[in-house]
């Protein structure tokens, strides 16, 4: 059984940039994203069920991250799963700027800035992963992947920390932090 | 009937070895197949680990423990200066001894330590008189003759046993599984899968008879799961992470799961399945290691192995799919409807539940393929993973379930006969619960 797919493969009317798929996100970051309803009140992100509306590419990429980290070999199937992957090792670059001893506060600050730092995309000379995905074809195209990735970032981030940070100790989970060294497809940002 | 006295079951394996009795339910000793002799470690015996020897010094600076090699030389009483399993692990640390693993990769590489071995195993452990009692051996598959040869002189020469008989570890595992109540007939076809410590055999047997040319065995095994979860230790910076806690980790806490990413959610959810050890460091020094995902993400190397090697992909269901494919065709039925566990990394909750799940879907994948094809409906093909309680000392317990039938001293070669016929007649043996 090798490493787990996305489950948005199957949407296929989304737009594409190069191959990379703009899949609708459940955030409140300004952006060119479809915006899904936010959480309905009384259900934990936990509970989410995969069928529910707002359930999105960031929750799936939070479930699989454990799991898939530990595999160094991926195949890709399309779109979706590219989103997957730069969820993965965008995941993998925040962890790695977590520190054990970090309290919420100084985790945000440290992970919003980074989520806004300068960003390569695909197509850029320094973007690691030009072998799989394909550049924009114009500016137009440009601007609207940066924004569609800004959002992701920004949204990735802080669903993260409030998984690192659930157990209330105020300080980051170990189970989470012990991933830090492990390299999704020997790859990272 | 008069009184028989029972036989003798010895299962040398490469990293440990059971003895006792048959008739009984488990071994009686179960030791390390190690021994430690006068002088340094190393020469033809190695060191298990699979390092090269260590170059051995000259006798002026071993401090007169001299050199070994050349026994000969001294055949005197340093001869009978050693010490076996146990005792030769807690002799060998100290100085002055060095440990030999007399077995490797299951077949005996050091004979005349193995004769020692089994010298002491017989007169100081088991305390028999070797004329008064049949022994069961076991060997392991594709065990060349000369080597059934050479336990035969070992054991007819030098013990003056009464009888033998030299029986396959597979095929014993197979006979162990009748206890299982999965069990409707008690055949010799079944595909075993034995993993120990080193390595991980998949063994088909059709009637009791091997299928040598199908053998497949895997580099992932107790060891690796050990290593594993080290590993997984160390990247948590837990307080200890010695190899000794990792394996206490791995034998108390680690289960199968069916799926590894519902298993992280369900972590999630219920922190009670996180779980802490506590290790004793000596000298009353203690702490307390958190034990958590690596529960149930070490044994999955079987059924994953990419996450733990990056030189071995082949799950260990697709590798028995592909051994029971390479049988002959008109025995993959029964290979199929009997696949038996055996040994002690197998032990772990839910193993052979995943096996056969793992296993069944490659298998209706295909007959699905070919139905497809051919356009005629296929009547569906039984897989059967056996998990029973006996499956630690497999080997062993099928011995003592064989060796206690009245029927037993008859298919051994006893003394007279190898004295009329010599070596050479332990070439053959009859097959032992097989068909009359």
């Amino acid at each position: 059984m090798p490493a787990y797919h996305s489950a948005f493969l199957e949407d296929t009317d989304v737009r594409i940039i190069g191959n990379f798929a703009l899949l609708p996100l459940r955030t409140k970051t300004r952006g060119p994203a479809y915006t899904l309803p936010s959480l309905p009140a009384g259900v934990a992100e936990l509970d989410l069920d995969p069928d529910h509306e707002s359930y999105d590419i960031l929750d799936e990429t939070l479930t699989l991250f454990r799991a898939n980290t530990l595999f160094r070999n991926f195949e890709i199937k399309g779109p979706a799963d590219r989103v997957l992957i730069y969820g993965i090792l965008w995941i993998s670059d925040c962890l790695s700027r977590l520190k054990p001893t970090m309290t919420l506060r100084e985790a945000e600050k440290a992970i919003t800035t980074a989520a806004l730092e300068q960003y390569a995309l695909p197509g850029d000379p320094s973007f690691p992963l030009n072998a799989l995905y394909q550049g924009p074809r114009d500016r137009g195209e440009a601007e609207l992947l940066r924004g569609y990735i800004g959002q992701m970032r920004q949204e990735l981030g802080s669903r993260l920390l409030t998984r690192i940070y659930a157990d209330g100790t105020g300080k980051p989970s170990k189970w989470w932090l012990s991933f830090t060294k492990r390299r999704f497809m020997g790859m990272s940002l | 009937m008069a009184y028989q006295t029972p036989a003798v079951v010895m299962d040398n394996g490469t990293g440990y070895s059971k003895l006792g009795f048959a008739g009984n339910d488990s071994p009686s000793f179960v030791f390390p197949t190690a021994i430690a002799t006068k002088g340094p470690a190393g020469g033809a015996g190695g060191s298990g680990s699979g390092r090269p020897a260590v170059a051995q010094k000259p006798s002026y600076l071993t401090g007169g423990a001299g050199p070994a090699g050349h026994l000969s030389a001294k055949r005197g009483t340093e001869d009978l200066d050693y010490f076996i399993g146990d005792e030769a692990i807690a002799m060998g640390s100290g100085p002055g001894y060095g440990i030999h693993y007399p077995i490797r990769h299951g077949q005996i590489d050091n004979w005349d330590h193995m004769e020692r071995f089994w010298q002491n195993s017989i007169f100081k452990y088991l305390r028999v008189e070797p004329e008064d009692h049949y022994f069961l051996l076991t060997e392991p598959p594709l065990n060349p003759p000369e080597a059934r040869e050479n336990t035969a002189e070992i054991m007819f020469e030098s013990f003056n046993c009464a009888g033998l008989y030299i029986a396959v570890q597979a095929v014993l595992a197979l006979a162990a599984s009748w206890t299982s109540s999965k069990v409707q007939d008690r055949s010799l076809t079944g595909t075993v899968i034995d993993s120990g410590d080193g390595v991980t055999h998949v063994i088909p047997v059709a009637e009791g008879y091997v299928v040598g040319s199908s053998i497949k065995s895997i580099p992932i095994a107790g060891r690796d799961i050990t290593y594993f979860v080290q590993s997984l230790l160390r990247d948590r910076n837990e307080p200890d992470s010695s190899l000794k806690t990792a394996e206490s980790i791995k034998e108390e806490f680690c289960y199968v799961c069916p799926d590894i990413v519902k298993e992280f959610t369900r972590f999630d959810k219920d922190p009670e399945r996180f779980q802490k050890y506590v290790v004793d460091q000596g000298a009353g020094k203690k702490v307390t290691v958190d034990v958590g995902y690596e529960r149930f993400l070490a044994p999955e190397i079987f059924f994953n192995p990419e996450i733990y090697s990056s030189d071995f992909l082949t799950p260990l269901p697709v590798v028995v799919d592909n051994v029971i494919q390479s049988a002959p065709i008109d025995v993959r039925r029964g290979l199929y409807k009997n696949i038996v566990l055996s040994g002690g990394s197998t032990l772990y909750k839910d193993f052979g539940r995943r096996l056969q799940r793992d296993i069944r879907h490659l298998v209706d994948a295909r007959i699905k393929r070919s139905e497809q094809k051919s356009g005629a409906k296929s009547g569906g093909l039984e897989v059967h993973v056996i998990t029973h309680k006996r499956q630690r000392h497999g080997p062993w317990f099928g011995g003592s379930l064989l060796g206690q039938t009245p029927e037993f001293r008859s298919y051994c070669h006893t003394k007279a006969e190898y004295d009329e016929i010599g070596p050479s007649i332990v070439r053959r043996f009859a097959l032992l619960g097989g068909p009359a």
